[in-house]
């Protein structure tokens, strides 16, 4: 297994060794699970400070679990978890828990769900600063007052003491923003943060996050399924597959120069927003499926329309092909 | 080519304790045979109460006020229950949102096709109509023996071919798609979009896609009808639409959508957000978020008018835009 390069210690923010997530599968209720999902399998990677990194795949590939996993939401099953050169794989105390969640935060898909419709946008925002007992009422309100400004609610004062139901969509993903920045973390996990807004205001969401990560230099994880907004986004993209990582590099160098033919699948897919070009898709057999205990091979063999002897037998690794292009895929294995 | 559909000034508004909400406002488009539409526009822009209307499945508190629907010349405004219900599925079908979910859970995928020829077609018996299932199966891409599964074996992209096989299963004339890939994964949004669009120009139907994608419109559509606030804004065949958008909606749509293909552009934003249908005001209804607009965009409704052959606009300063973009660029 090849190691991540170890690369200046300081800067990294964020690295995963060998992170697995596993879920069990039980058939009845009282039966013992004898089968395990792999939403997550052996994921290696570093982010460091100031980068904005794309997860993209199709529903079911495991981006959210990676995601809620990195934030300590979900236990992870095996492997290495360093965050500011903390291992936080495991928490044992409080304490470890709050610094933890004082220095990361996650803002979720669906804003008409991850706001409680019985506090306050004032309770809502302010929350943080209460959990990690910071400032007394007069300094949270005027905290929750400049990030409110910050993502565009304005004036603020007028939107404190309202409740989520008298917001648009667009005024709640900004608070479901402010929320996630108020404490200003280092590293920020976006889960599909547009996925559920209007085109047009879509688009006014992600201006004011690339904005924003540029102020506050911070970390990003952006997790998404369309490509076109991961380009927009992110300064890497890391497209996984049933739990795997199968290709990681600079943006522009995946979608100019895909190299798994799953992803270039996945890129021949997209619609362009344009009559006349006229686009070639690559046909791959099937539907994503499950990773239930899956056979040691190639999780795209099934489908991979240039599967070969090799990728039925070994899982192929992640390798560098140049430039921190990295492919998970035996046709560019050099042996 | 004569159209089979000729939507005319159609105004379909809500009565609400709150007060009027003008969901359709004035639309006229036509469509031929063989042709297929895409009608754009953001959540609660109208696009699907338009579609309704065509189909004349309004909720209680909707009412056609004013307009006209021909399809191949007869009116459906004026039609009485048993007439309408005539012309629905078998003259048109529609494909609703979230169709996935539209297949009822305790019958067999199969049976809920044949219930519907059967509904339309009394004469057929029930072996023929599964032997037209068994056709529609293989026309979509799917397994025949599938037939007899219950909705939960099959996956999204399975589910949503079924829907397709069951519209066009008393063999209609247009069918309506609202929002028919919305819920799906790209590469399986791919396979369906190619699916319908080889379909209809084997059976020649036409076809009204609903979207609030315009990169999803012009993969399929030849037509395009882009609306805002209960009215269209702009019409006119695909290229035209995205190669000389006249209207500043039209053309802040196209600049807001990120794109995989070409240079990496950045991306503007419209200001603001959608208006409120209630009680809607007088005056254009995007001159709030509008660059362009001056006072007579605050005080009248600029007219649904042809600028060039073909292409539709509502705007009074059309040619105004032109000449910004073509300095911009």
């Amino acid at each position: 297994m090849p190691e991540v390069e170890t690369s200046n210690a300081t800067d990294v923010v964020i690295k995963v060794e060998h992170l697995k997530k596993y879920f069990p599968v039980r058939r009845g209720t009282f039966a013992r699970a004898k089968q395990f999902l792999h939403a997550v399998d052996d994921l290696n990677f570093e982010v460091k400070k100031g980068e904005v990194i794309a997860l993209v795949g199709e529903s079911g590939c495991g981006k959210t679990t990676t995601g809620k996993t990195l934030l300590r939401l979900y236990e992870p099953t095996d492997g290495k978890i360093t965050f500011l050169n903390r291992d936080v794989t495991c928490i044992h105390s409080a304490q470890d828990r709050k610094w933890l969640h004082s220095k990361s935060q996650m803002i979720f898909q669906d804003p008409f769900e991850s706001l409680n419709p019985r506090k306050t946008i004032f309770d809502i925002v302010s929350e943080p600063m209460n959990v990690q007992n910071e400032g007394n009422l007069k300094q949270r309100e005027k905290k929750v007052m400049d990030i409110l400004n910050r993502v565009g609610i304005s004036p603020p004062d007028t939107f404190l003491w309202r409740y989520p139901h008298e917001l648009s969509g667009g005024q709640r993903q900004r608070v479901a923003i402010a929320r996630a920045l108020v404490m200003n973390p280092e590293f920020v996990v976006a889960d599909e943060p547009t996925s559920m807004l209007d085109v047009s205001i879509r688009t006014q969401v992600m201006t004011l996050m690339m904005e924003l990560i540029h102020e506050m230099h911070m970390t990003f994880i952006y997790i998404t399924h369309d490509l076109a907004v991961a380009r927009y986004m992110a300064d890497y993209i890391s497209v996984m597959y049933l739990g795997k990582m199968v290709e990681y590099g600079k943006t522009e160098e995946i979608i100019q120069n895909p190299l798994h033919p799953y992803t270039k699948a996945l890129i021949s897919a997209v619609p362009v927003p344009d009559p006349e070009f006229k686009r070639k898709s690559i046909q791959i057999k099937g539907g994503i499926g499950k990773a239930i205990d899956p056979p040691k091979r190639c999780r795209f063999y099934e489908r991979c329309p240039f599967a070969k002897d090799i990728c039925a037998k070994e899982e192929p690794m992640l390798i560098d092909v140049g430039e921190g292009h990295k492919v998970a895929c035996f046709l560019y294995s050099k042996n | 080519m004569r159209p089979v559909l000729e939507v005319k000034n159609l105004k379909m508004y809500y009565n609400t304790r709150a007060g009027i909400v003008k969901a359709a406002d004035d639309i006229s488009f036509t469509l031929a045979q063989g042709e297929s539409m895409g009608l754009v526009g953001e959540s609660g822009c109208g696009k699907t109460s338009v579609s309704m209307s065509i189909m004349r499945l309004l909720a209680e508190n909707a009412n056609i006020v004013n307009g006209n629907i021909y399809f191949k010349g007869k009116d459906i405004v004026k039609l009485n229950d048993e007439e309408i219900n005539k012309i629905r599925w078998a003259g048109i079908a529609m494909i609703f949102q979230a169709a996935m979910n539209s297949l009822n859970p305790v019958y067999k995928v199969g049976d809920q096709i044949i219930e519907a020829i059967l509904a339309h077609e009394p004469n057929v018996t029930f072996e023929e109509s599964r032997a037209r299932v068994a056709e529609l199966y293989k026309l979509v891409g799917l397994d025949p023996k599938r037939m007899d599964n219950y909705p939960h074996e099959y996956s999204g992209g399975m589910k949503q071919r079924a829907i397709i096989a069951m519209s066009l299963s008393c063999n209609p004339d247009i069918i309506i798609a609202d929002e028919p890939t919305t819920a799906l994964d790209v590469i399986v949004q791919d396979m369906i979009l190619k699916e319908m669009a080889k379909i209809q120009k084997k059976l020649n139907m036409s076809m009204i896609y609903i979207s609030h994608d315009i990169a999803v419109i012009a993969e399929v559509a030849e037509k395009i009808a882009i609306m805002y606030a209960g009215k269209i804004v702009e019409l006119s065949d695909a290229v035209t639409v995205f190669k000389k958008p006249a209207h500043p909606y039209t053309v802040g749509l196209m600049s807001s959508f990120p794109s995989i293909h070409g240079e990496k552009k950045k991306l503007v934003t419209i200001p603001g957000e959608p208006p409120n249908l209630l009680n809607a005001p007088d005056h254009c209804r995007f001159a709030p978020r509008c660059p362009f607009a001056t006072k007579e965009c605050w005080e009248k409704m600029p007219l649904y008018e042809e600028i060039s052959p073909n292409h539709f606009v509502a705007c009074f300063h059309p040619q105004n835009l032109r000449k910004q973009v073509s300095k911009d660029a």
